[in-house]
């Protein structure tokens, strides 16, 4: 029984840093809609970005942590500003084609800057270390991902629901004519909500950094599951995202434990179930 | 036309046709160059291995034509990622071979893409002298048996990851409950499989309770943690490697396991870029002296003037200790050019008859080469990972070292039955 609530409570941590990504992604999409597949480029450049404030230049974690942020978030702006804005208007292929784009500049990119080998910096001394919970040591690190992944859904609640930038956002994606008519700036709610994506990819590479390596590729490995989760949780929704990223999470950390041998096609599972019983995902509209 | 320009085009002509290619005058196999096709793994947290070969090959041959080249001919490679993909790996043998024309290729990390590429070299009728991929299935199978000749092995396979740590494990009668975290792809499962047979042959009381299998490119480690530790093991077996392993032996350490089990043996820890990335642990003795590992090669041993002279021109020329990939794939070259002045061709036949019998010295020691299933032979020892002042990272200390007869499996091979 210990077992079993221990396992869930990994499972738990998991779906939260999972959480953290695919709420970014979700973001984008709903308001934009941009399939961004460079999301996880934004994710593996937060690592680099926090992995060199505090791994190379010493600072903080909590400030190298709020550095990748910013600067993340500037990259997303950018990228919007300057490359996607230009075609919203066009088939949709160019999208996929644009964003994949990314991925092979960015990829690239942190090779020539970071080299090809793995980093890792040194866990950062209040996260290292385990409290006792279900009879074993229960790590800080994975009782921290828990605690945010709540504050982060917390805050986008409030954010979405009681801020007055939240409402316009949520205007702009329900119908964009109709904001833009009403006198929403319309380009600036769309750079700011994917500089605001790409700052919560950048908040899960970032945190990723004390027992993950930070390396090219990374950002592959991620997209795929994020992707995933929010196929499952329906396009665009967060909510959806939410309970899904619950359900991937929890369900691969049991099938880790009763079912090993699966392992490489738990998440794939999931998936094909939830689309033949509900082909537009668990909370799409 | 004017008489003279056609007579000045004729002798232009004639002028162009007779004057040698200096290069191919002096190269006495009749090519301008000897071309090696490198491939590995060059991206994702494996990338350090794919480099560390392009690096050794580089270094080899940087070295090999500073002397002169192979009878008086240069040797040219071209460096692919296979991106430890078993299409992109066949797709790039295919490419060297036919396209850009390799007369020899040598790298490949995967066990997968070995297994892949296996028949293709079979078709393409080249040599791929093998420096990472590990199954025994690659030489025993597909050469031993299916008659591959095309396949040869310069790296030590998992007997060294499997058969090594029974013989270690065997003689700690405390240790009865083993579990694995294991690399969820042919590597891991050939290894376990192998390790358990082994182990099971001198201890009939083991207890083999639990299994978790991590794909390639998994981040988060901490399900297959705590799933094997749920089971109370008294030992692990891990078979994750480069940044997987580090990231692997990290969060176990923040799940407390190192309080809990008596031995880890991390298989290819003791690889460079897996010893860099846990210094400050080793420094602080985090994992309490239970962490045990081996590699195809270690930089601190042997301890001969010959690795000692490698160490020092590959840390002049890189920056960085070589891994055991930079090692394998080096001494690949090596072995490619002993051969090629053997038999005084390019011929697949005449450089694989060539082998026959080879003795080589290379910097981690005697090689031997085994006709039957094509594999060379020598021996690597496994330790802890500890710090020594003369080094910036740790090595393997605490050596244990058996003799590669006694734990190289030898034909005609029984079957290992590969299951997770």
């Amino acid at each position: 029984m210990d077992n079993i609530a221990f396992q869930g409570l990994i499972g738990l941590s998991l779906a939260m840093y999972l959480w953290l990504i695919s709420a970014g992604l979700t973001i984008i999409f709903g308001v934009l809609r941009i399939v961004n597949f460079a999301h996880g480029s934004l994710f593996m450049m937060g690592a680099y970005l926090a992995f060199t404030f505090y791994g190379l230049l010493g600072l903080p974690f909590w400030l190298a942590v709020l550095l990748s942020l910013l600067g993340v978030g500037l990259l997303g702006f950018v990228m919007e500003r300057f490359f996607l804005r230009k075609i919203y208007g066009i088939d949709e292929a160019y999208q996929l084609l644009l964003t994949f784009g990314f991925i092979l500049i960015l990829d690239d990119a942190v090779k020539i800057i970071w080299g090809g080998v793995f980093k890792i910096p040194p866990i950062p001394a209040f996260l290292d270390g385990a409290w006792r919970m279900f009879g074993r040591p229960f790590p800080v690190y994975n009782l921290f991902i828990i605690a945010v992944g709540i504050l982060v859904a917390l805050g986008l609640w409030v954010l979405f629901e009681k801020t007055w930038w939240g409402r316009l956002v949520g205007a702009t994606a329900s119908d964009r004519e109709m904001a833009s008519a009403i006198g929403v700036n319309v380009p600036w709610v769309f750079s700011s909500v994917f500089a605001f994506g790409a700052m919560l990819a950048a908040l899960g590479g970032a945190l990723g950094i004390p027992v993950r390596v930070v390396a090219p590729g990374i950002g592959a490995a991620m997209i795929i599951q994020a992707f995933i989760i929010t196929v499952i949780g329906g396009l665009g929704n967060l909510k959806g995202a939410f309970v899904s990223s619950l359900i991937v999470g929890i369900f691969s950390a049991y099938g880790t434990l009763f079912f090993p041998v699966f392992e490489l096609f738990f998440i794939f599972v999931i998936m094909a179930v939830v689309l033949l019983v509900r082909p537009q995902g668990l909370f799409a509209r | 036309m004017k008489r003279w320009i056609l007579v000045t085009f004729v002798i232009v002509l004639s002028l162009g046709f007779a004057t040698p290619d200096p290069a191919a005058a002096q190269c006495r196999l009749g090519v301008p160059a000897i071309k090696i096709g490198v491939q590995g793994a060059a991206s994702g947290p494996h990338a350090d291995y794919g480099r560390q070969i392009e690096m050794g090959s580089t270094m080899a041959i940087e070295e090999i034509n500073a002397a002169g080249g192979i009878l008086g001919c240069k040797l040219e490679t071209k460096f692919m990622d296979d991106e430890n993909k078993a299409a992109t790996g066949v797709k790039n043998a295919r490419y060297l071979v036919t396209e850009w024309g390799a007369h020899f290729m040598v790298g490949t990390d995967s066990s997968g893409v070995a297994m892949a590429m296996g028949p293709v070299l079979a078709e393409l009728k080249r040599i791929h002298f093998f420096t990472h991929a590990a199954t025994h299935r690659l030489t025993e199978d597909l050469v031993a048996d299916k008659k591959i000749k095309e396949i040869v092995r310069v790296s030590v396979p998992v007997y060294q990851d499997a058969i090594i740590a029974a013989l270690i494990f065997k003689d700690r009668p405390e240790i009865k409950r083993w579990a694995t975290i294991g690399a969820d792809y042919e590597y891991g499962y050939a290894s376990w499989s192998m390790f358990k047979d082994t182990l099971k042959k001198y201890r009939p009381d083991v207890e083999f309770v639990a299994a978790a299998w991590s794909p390639f490119l998994t981040l988060d480690f901490s399900p297959h943690v705590s799933a094997v530790m749920a089971q109370k093991p008294d030992a692990i077996f891990s078979t994750p490697w480069a940044g997987e392993a580090v990231m692997l032996l990290r969060q176990a350490l923040i799940q407390g396991v190192f309080d809990q089990v008596q031995v880890w043996w991390q298989a290819m820890g003791g690889s460079v870029d897996v010893l860099e990335g846990i210094t400050s642990e080793v420094q602080k003795d985090r994992f309490k002296g239970k962490l045990w590992a081996t590699a195809r090669y270690i930089h601190n041993w042997p301890d001969t003037p010959e690795n000692k002279a490698f160490n020092e021109r590959y840390k002049k020329r890189w920056a960085r200790f070589p891994n055991y990939s930079a090692e394998t794939t080096y001494s690949a070259l090596f072995i490619i050019k002993a051969a090629v002045e053997k038999s005084n061709s390019l011929d697949t036949t005449k450089v694989i008859e060539a082998l026959k019998g080879m003795q080589i010295r290379n910097p981690g020691g005697l090689r031997v080469f085994r006709s039957e299933d094509q594999q060379f032979v020598y021996n690597v020892p496994a330790g802890r990972p500890v710090m020594d002042p003369k080094y910036p990272i740790p090595v393997l200390g605490d050596l244990r070292v058996f003799d590669a007869k006694d734990y190289y499996r030898h034909p005609p091979f029984t079957p290992v039955v590969v299951t997770k």
